[in-house]
Parts: structure tokens; C-alpha cells; sequence
């Protein structure tokens, strides 16, 4: 019987800025049971006078990698995003408690292929996914859809063109929304039916679709694919607050 | 993830931290019908309202309130008429 979650000490022991409004955090942590991709963990902050204030955010780390890592955007007034992402420093530590989740969790052993929508820091989960998958080498087959607002803005940029590169069976699509570069080869306005249906596995391949990111992102993503026919029990969504903290 | 306000609601992933303190494994992957539309979905499809203190489930299709959890100095108040059945599979 697994047992039951507790609260621990989480201490900060590196911190990676991956855009001007994104940072990972690696941490330390003294009891960790080992996670499967997608979990996450709760963040509890408590103040000097006792305000507690609570946040999810996904584990965007592969079980293999030997630290557990967050990827946490930057929402101005939010409670514990400006903390976790300005603030915070290496040696910090806060109460964290975790895995969490069984619903958006995909391991190499379940098969695919693997069908993976992001928008913005939606793709922390789904970046878990796409570690482990190449940490176990495994040789699923997977496509990454993953709209940013700007080029600067795409997280985990040179790790996901290392593993694209390194990798015949890895797809990654991004699409920029509101600017691009001058000669951007990639898809130029958010995600819809077109670009799902052009870079989507047939729903006769039954992939195992996983969408995170903004609320309206997920719900239109999930609705396409609905409509193009793939199973409803076969797509997972993880939804983010259009306001965050 | 990142939180769930009043006005704009999570899914039930965002409560599986707050569930695990009351039921004994992860019930994000439980399967529950709505009594009001007779739905069936997992946990996680569920829309979330609330934070720490408490959540507030809603079906995602007729948006009857399905589970209510509050909980309080010394406990949990869980409320789950809006739940004809709940189906839960304990992990490997």
C-alpha cells in the first residue's frame, strides 16, 4: 500500500533561467518516492505571520534524472509564482509535498504513439514525458505541438532541438503567436484544426494525447481531436488558470 | 499547473493534493457518475473552484456540484451527493 503523502523540506539547489520569464528550479529533497511523468507537486510558502499560501506545479523532470525539477513562469500578482521565480535562491528551501496525480501520467511502458499539445509553461509536464522517453530509449513514436508567444519565450528551446536532432522518432512543432523571426520556418498563429490535423497521428494509431496549458488552449485542442476522431478515453488535459500565481 | 480562483476554475488534477489527505491513494484516476446527468468521468475532468481550505468539484458536462470538500481546525466535511458512484483503482 503506498504510503501517504507528507509534507517535506524542499531546499533549492540550482536554478536555470529558461526564458526572461521562466526559471527552473532544482531541488533537494530528503524522502522522495520517485515520481512518473506528468505528477506534480503542492508548494506550501508560510510567512512570518503564519499566511500560508498553496500552489500545484508539474514535475518537469524525468524519473531517471537524479534532482526533481520545476519550471515555474513568472505572474506578477501571483502568491507564490513571484517568490519561485524572482525571489527564490539557491539553498532556499519550502515545504513541498508530492507525486501527485495518476490521471496525466504517461510511462514508456504504457506504449503510444505519443501525442503531446503544449501552450507556454503547459509544456513542464509534458517535458517529463519527453525526458524519460529518452532516458529509457524508448522508441514510441512522438509529436510535440507546442504553441509560445515569441521565439524567446520557448521553454526548454535547445534541449527539445537536441533531442528532435538526435531522435527519427521525436516530432516537435512549434508555432509562435504574437511575434516571430525573421525567416521562421515554424507555424505563425495558435493551435487549430488545420495544424492538428496536418501533424496528428491517424486516430486508427489510437495515440495517447496529452494537452496541458491555458484553459481555452486545452479545451480547443481536446475538442478538435474529439472531432477528428480519436477515443476520448486516449486524450488527457491538464488545465492552467488563465491567471496563475 | 497553477491554482484554480473562484472565476476560473482547474481541473481535478489540482486536487489531488488536497484528496490525498483524506482518502488513502491517488483518486485523480478515480472514476465518478454524476448524479445529475449521469456523466461518467475521472476525477481530473472534473472542474476544481477553491484553493487550500477546501474544493468545490463540478461535473464538466452539466456543472452539478458533484463532490464538496471543506475542511476545517479539526477535520474534513466531505459532501458527495452529487456522486452516484465513485470507482477507485488502487495503484500497481
Amino acid at each position: 500500500m503506498p504510503r501517504r503523502l507528507q509534507w517535506q523540506v524542499a531546499e533549492v539547489s540550482d536554478l536555470i533561467e529558461e526564458t526572461p520569464r521562466v526559471r527552473s528550479l532544482a531541488l533537494t529533497l530528503p524522502d522522495w518516492p520517485g515520481h512518473k511523468p506528468g505528477q506534480h507537486v503542492d508548494v506550501r510558502l508560510t510567512g512570518e505571520d503564519g499566511y500560508r499560501a498553496q500552489r500545484s506545479y508539474s514535475i518537469a523532470s524525468a524519473p531517471e534524472a537524479n534532482k526533481v525539477m520545476l519550471t515555474v513562469e513568472r505572474i506578477e500578482d501571483g502568491e507564490v509564482s513571484p517568490y519561485l521565480s524572482i525571489e527564490v535562491r539557491k539553498g532556499d528551501q519550502f515545504e513541498l509535498r508530492g507525486p501527485i496525480g495518476g490521471h496525466f501520467v504517461w510511462t514508456a511502458a504504457q506504449g503510444g504513439p505519443l501525442f503531446l499539445v503544449a501552450g507556454g509553461s503547459g509544456i513542464a509536464p509534458l517535458m517529463a514525458m519527453l525526458r524519460h522517453r529518452a532516458a529509457v530509449r524508448s522508441k514510441v513514436p512522438a509529436t510535440l505541438i507546442y504553441s509560445s508567444r515569441s521565439f524567446e519565450d520557448i521553454i526548454y528551446r535547445a534541449e527539445l532541438d537536441r533531442l528532435a536532432a538526435a531522435d527519427d522518432g521525436l516530432k516537435i512543432v512549434h508555432t509562435l503567436t504574437r511575434r516571430q523571426p525573421a525567416g521562421w520556418q515554424g507555424g505563425t498563429r495558435r493551435i487549430d484544426r488545420a495544424m492538428l490535423e496536418k501533424e496528428d497521428f491517424s486516430p486508427a494509431a489510437k495515440p495517447r494525447v496529452f494537452i496541458c496549458g491555458p484553459t481555452q488552449l486545452v479545451e480547443t485542442a481536446a475538442q478538435i481531436l474529439l472531432d477528428l476522431g480519436h477515443d476520448r478515453t486516449l486524450i488527457k488535459t491538464e488545465r492552467f488558470g488563465p491567471t496563475g500565481g | 499547473m497553477q491554482p484554480a480562483t473562484d472565476d476560473a476554475p482547474l481541473d481535478g488534477n489540482a486536487a489531488g493534493g488536497l484528496l490525498s489527505e483524506l482518502f488513502a491513494f491517488d483518486v485523480t484516476a478515480a472514476t465518478l457518475i454524476c448524479v445529475g446527468c449521469d456523466a461518467t468521468g475521472e476525477i481530473a475532468e472534473t472542474k476544481v473552484y477553491g484553493g487550500t481550505m477546501g474544493a468545490l468539484l463540478r461535473c464538466a458536462h452539466c456543472d452539478a456540484v458533484l463532490i464538496r470538500l471543506t475542511r476545517t481546525p479539526r477535520g474534513f466535511w466531505l459532501d458527495m451527493r452529487g456522486t452516484r458512484s465513485f470507482f477507485v483503482q488502487p495503484p500497481d
